[in-house]
């Protein structure tokens, strides 16, 4: 897997459709991104005073927040819960949710009006502030999630000594991995409790802090899944079914009990659910069609135990963490907006760009480090 | 002592020259007037335009039309949400009353935009360089003992500049003696914690359909950052809480396994 590769491009064999369409993508990402630092975000986004947060705060920061949870659920199940039997998947996790928070620090960049001071909140302290406290947190998980790849990368090149030096202090990274994360995946949905009046009654409740946590170890354990199921496809590997239907097995009791926080909650605020409007559509396609279908579906052993199944389980699970993030960012102010958004073409062609850079280095990382070698796994 | 402005909305007659005033004082460019079908004009306030009036039709129950002209700008609370959002500290509440905001320090994330729960706030967003803009309360003119420029310019008395428990009494003493006038609540008094922007005005904002245009009265008379603050103040303790647990459950998971294996072991030698 290690062994040099001599094409200025990444993939197997000739250029494939797929890695066009991605190299393209880049392409227009990288003008896009120039054109949205030197005009400024009016000129190229469709976000306003009304609409101040659009696609890139929906998707690249919030979304992409909570489908990187892998590395720290994950982390949590095999250190923590000692559930050894996870560890193949531990490395992919990490990588994957290394890629997400990158695009949250550079959708960020391009979202910040003044990018040039993303550093501020090091030195200029609001401690009253949750986004004072996303941003502090997202900031050391990054280094955390930095040191592990570059643990995975000093095995690739044999530095012993390095190695027995993080592995000493391992469990520090793992505990406070999991710490940052439990406070900025739930403080991101605090971030919403300061306008509940704008808000749709659905998702403006005073419990979406601990909602967010649960739904982002949701869309970590879906990733996962995703992730493996995927690159087992695409780089030749043997599928590791049986430890991904016992992980289907947690997704689904994770989501029971995401659905069952959420009814109770829509219950306990006395909310209107049975309504027939636009922000009621993507409510319930969120709760039955994401929610509890998934749920359902990963009951069944067959579903479990089937490839096809765990697409289709994790899929829906994954997205329905997406649809909840815009529900929460987007949906939610549409009774209360008089004008209605819709992102630029330059806001989506960066967004699919960080994906499309997030796919390419996913490729790096898979043929130049040791994301599958067991031999070599951090032991405790 | 915090100033605050009395807004005595039955007063105004929608000349327009505290907007007038405002952009001078400011140095904020002009816009351009269209047509639309409301006499407000400008339709919106913007990062070039602080202050401006709302003018209302309503038929009173007698069938009769009456004007109203609700000024808008910058409430000021007393616990600003946006104060609480910021996360660089950029936007503060200075003792004085006005709520100032610090051009150096801000990252322009806009959480300050959706967290004002009056829709205050405004983004330039056609600069490639863009900072949030709003109405200043004119701290700068406070600062060398002025009254702010929409007040001085006012013809009509419709603003009154003070001391805001003086401007509170003022407030009840006019609604008191002329209770047919006023509906009978001070705007400012109380909502989301008391604002330093306080209104008179003849019938309530439900019945001027402004309470989605900025003059929520849903608020409650909590600040909305209090919510943000009541979420920090418990971060410590979730970060402490979850540390240890994890710590904890690492080593009795792990004493479990190895007692597991161990007893597996005895089993074995057992047989």
């Amino acid at each position: 897997m290690a062994e040099k590769i001599e094409k200025w491009y990444p993939g197997e064999g000739k250029l494939t459709t797929g890695w066009a369409i991605i190299y393209v993508i880049l392409v227009l990402g990288f003008v896009s991104a120039c054109a949205r630092l030197f005009l400024g975000l009016g000129a190229t986004t469709n976000l306003s005073d009304a609409y101040p947060w659009g696609l890139w705060v929906s998707f690249d920061i919030l979304a992409g927040v909570a489908l990187a949870g892998g590395g720290f659920t994950m982390a949590a199940a095999i250190y923590i819960f000692n559930l050894k039997k996870f560890e193949p998947l531990l490395r992919p996790a990490k990588l994957s949710a290394f890629l997400g928070y990158m695009m949250f620090v550079v959708g960020l960049f391009f979202d910040l009006g003044q990018p040039w001071r993303i550093w501020h909140p090091l030195v200029m302290w609001n401690p009253h502030s949750v986004l004072f406290e996303v941003s502090w947190c997202v900031m050391l998980y990054t280094t955390v999630l930095s040191l592990d790849l570059f643990i995975i990368g000093l095995e690739r090149y044999g530095k012993q000594s390095w190695i027995k030096f993080f592995r000493d202090i391992y469990l520090v990274l793992v505990v406070a991995g999991i710490m940052l994360s439990t406070l900025h995946q739930s403080s991101l949905g605090a971030l919403f409790l300061l306008m509940p009046q704008k808000m749709s009654d659905l998702w403006a409740s005073g419990a979406i802090g601990p909602l967010f946590f649960t739904s982002a170890v949701i869309g970590g354990m879906s990733v996962v899944t995703l992730e493996s199921l995927i690159s087992a496809r695409v780089y030749k590997r043997k599928q590791e079914l049986g430890i991904l239907s016992d992980l289907g097995k947690g997704l689904g009791l994770v989501l029971l009990v995401y659905f069952a926080m959420k009814v109770t909650d829509l219950y306990a605020r006395g909310v209107t659910v049975w309504v027939w409007d636009k922000a009621h559509f993507f409510f319930f396609v969120e709760l039955f069609g994401t929610v509890a279908l998934p749920a359902l579906l990963l009951c069944f052993k067959e579903v479990r135990q089937s490839a096809k199944g765990l697409y289709w389980a994790a899929g829906l699970a994954a997205f329905g963490v997406v649809l909840n993030r815009f529900n929460v960012s987007l949906t939610s102010y549409g009774g209360y907006r008089q004008i209605s958004y819709f992102p630029s073409f330059i806001e989506i062609i960066i967004t699919l760009a960080m994906v499309a850079l997030g796919i390419v280095i996913f490729d790096l990382g898979m043929k130049y480090l040791p994301i599958y070698k067991s031999e070599l796994t951090v032991e405790h | 002592m915090s100033k605050a402005i009395l807004i005595d909305t039955t007063k105004c007659i929608g000349c327009r020259a505290c907007q007038v005033a405002c952009k001078s004082w400011n140095d904020l460019k002009g816009g351009k007037a269209t047509f639309s079908e409301t006499w407000s004009n400008p339709r919106y306030l913007s990062s070039n335009q602080f202050t401006r009036i709302i003018f209302r039709e309503i038929s009173s129950p007698d069938g009769q039309l009456h004007w109203h002209f609700i000024s808008r700008r910058c409430m000021h609370c007393h616990d600003p949400a946006c104060a609480s959002a910021c996360p660089v500290g950029a936007l503060i509440k200075m003792p004085e009353g006005p709520v100032v905001y610090d051009d150096g320090k801000c990252i322009g994330c806009r959480y300050c935009m959706m967290a004002c729960p009056f829709q205050i706030p405004k983004f330039q967003w056609e600069s490639a360089v863009p900072l949030v803009r709003k109405c200043t309360f004119c701290a700068d003119r406070q600062a060398i003992n002025l009254a702010p420029a929409c007040v001085t310019t006012c013809p009509t008395g419709t603003l009154l500049f003070g001391d805001r428990p003086e401007l509170l009494q003022e407030a009840h003493r006019r609604i008191g003696a002329q209770p047919g006038r006023y509906y009978p609540e001070v705007y400012g008094e109380k909502i989301a914690g008391g604002t330093s922007k306080l209104f008179l005005t003849a019938v309530s904002f439900e019945e001027l359909g402004l309470t989605q245009a900025g003059f929520r009265t849903d608020l409650g008379n909590t600040p909305q950052g209090l919510r943000g603050r009541e979420w920090m103040s418990k971060v410590p303790y979730v970060a402490l809480a979850v540390g240890g647990l994890a710590v904890g459950l690492h080593y009795m998971n792990k004493r479990r396994a190895e007692v597991h294996a161990g007893e597996r072991q005895e089993d074995e030698n057992d047989g």
